[in-house]
């Protein structure tokens, strides 16, 4: 019965997101509202009733399923698109090569030196390039 | 024939059953590939039920509506992500800079790179739409398409492909750059490579891992909150 105590408080976030963004007509989804309400609801208590995790848990292992549905629909769309695909290939590739080598330049530029501590050996056994 | 397909067609049963075989079919063969980064289970669950879509001549309209019983779990499924991203708060209140500074600008410039390059492109405002949230998670990135109006099986590919290219690229220059802090390379690959990137990630370390799924939560709820914003803006 956890799972599905969880699984009701999850809801309840939910129907909660739905109502501020419906309300207060805002640009996100009911699901991002949810989310960030329950985030928030957990950092004012402090703690983690075992209900959520276990039911959170569950349906995030889930996921990859969840929008499998949703990816079949790539193959039954290339005519809908014919003309288009260069320009999404270049924005695809191109563009993700770019983000990532930015991402890393301002990870590395402002990122503190890791404490070369137990930690930092631990890392480099479990690292399967070395 | 046609007619008793068409009568188990007339319930969602048969479409989530398919779901369900296609998912699980695909971590046995994942398994057995040896869990190749570039070939995430999804994408061989989705070849599976359209090549079977195909075999019994099923519209993907029809399978869509009764896969959607199930995929109506998605929005509870995003409210569970708050979850990981209570749990990873601790490393935001220990290094709150670095990432205050990296994570705003990293989310903004993935989105802006594949957009700009589309639109030089000529492609179509829609396609823009779908491109835009190419590095977010997708439940997240779900409820962004539909706020900004482009289409999802597209975005879904574009995110496909997002991480694949991603994993693949934060890979090669870690070799060649000999980068080796896991908190880096684990930020990295959760705000570009979503959870693809996440789940190599992983593989890498928990610290790798932790770094990934905080990089992918931030990211996504950045783009979430700003991004159906500046479409409104700029008035796309």
């Amino acid at each position: 019965m956890s799972i599905l105590r969880g699984f009701l408080w999850l809801l309840g976030f939910l129907i909660l997101g739905d109502t501020l963004v419906t309300l207060l007509a805002l640009p996100i989804s009911n699901g991002v509202a949810g989310m960030l309400l329950i985030t928030v609801w957990l950092m004012v208590r402090g703690r983690l009733n075992d209900d959520i995790a276990i039911a959170s848990q569950s349906l995030i292992r889930l996921l990859a399923m969840l929008i499998m549905p949703g990816v079949v629909g790539v193959f039954f769309i290339a005519d809908e698109f014919a003309g288009h695909w260069l320009a999404i290939a270049v924005a695809l590739i191109v563009g993700t090569l770019l983000s990532v080598l930015t991402t890393l330049w301002l990870m590395l530029r402002f990122m503190p030196k890791a404490a070369q501590s137990s930690e930092e050996s631990t890392n480099r056994a479990g690292h399967p390039h070395e | 024939m046609s007619e008793l397909r068409d009568h188990l067609l007339s319930t969602p049963i048969l479409a989530i059953a398919l779901t369900l075989a296609a998912y699980l079919a695909s971590l046995k063969v994942f398994e057995r590939l040896g869990r190749p980064s570039w070939c995430p289970p999804v994408l061989l669950a989705a070849l599976l039920t359209a090549a079977t879509l195909w075999l019994l001549a099923i519209d993907y309209a029809d399978y869509r509506l009764g896969a959607g019983w199930l995929t109506l779990l998605l929005g509870p499924a995003t409210v569970a992500l708050g979850v990981p991203l209570y749990q990873q708060l601790h490393h935001i209140r220990a290094l709150w800079r670095p990432i205050l500074v990296s994570l705003p600008l990293a989310a903004t410039l993935a989105a802006f790179y594949s957009i700009a390059l589309a639109w030089l492109f000529g492609a179509s405002p829609q396609v823009l739409a779908s491109l835009a949230p190419k590095s977010v998670t997708a439940p997240i990135a779900i409820g962004i398409t539909e706020q900004i109006g482009g289409s999802i099986p597209l975005m879904m590919g574009g995110l496909l492909i997002t991480g694949v290219m991603a994993t693949t690229c934060v890979g090669l220059l870690a070799k060649h750059l000999k980068i080796t802090d896991q908190r880096v390379l684990g930020f990295v690959l959760g705000v570009n490579g979503h959870a693809i990137g996440t789940v190599r990630a992983f593989e890498l370390g928990p610290t790798a891992g932790a770094f990934a799924s905080l990089g992918m939560s931030l990211t996504g709820i950045f783009t979430a909150l700003f991004l159906p914003l500046a479409w409104r803006v700029l008035g796309l």
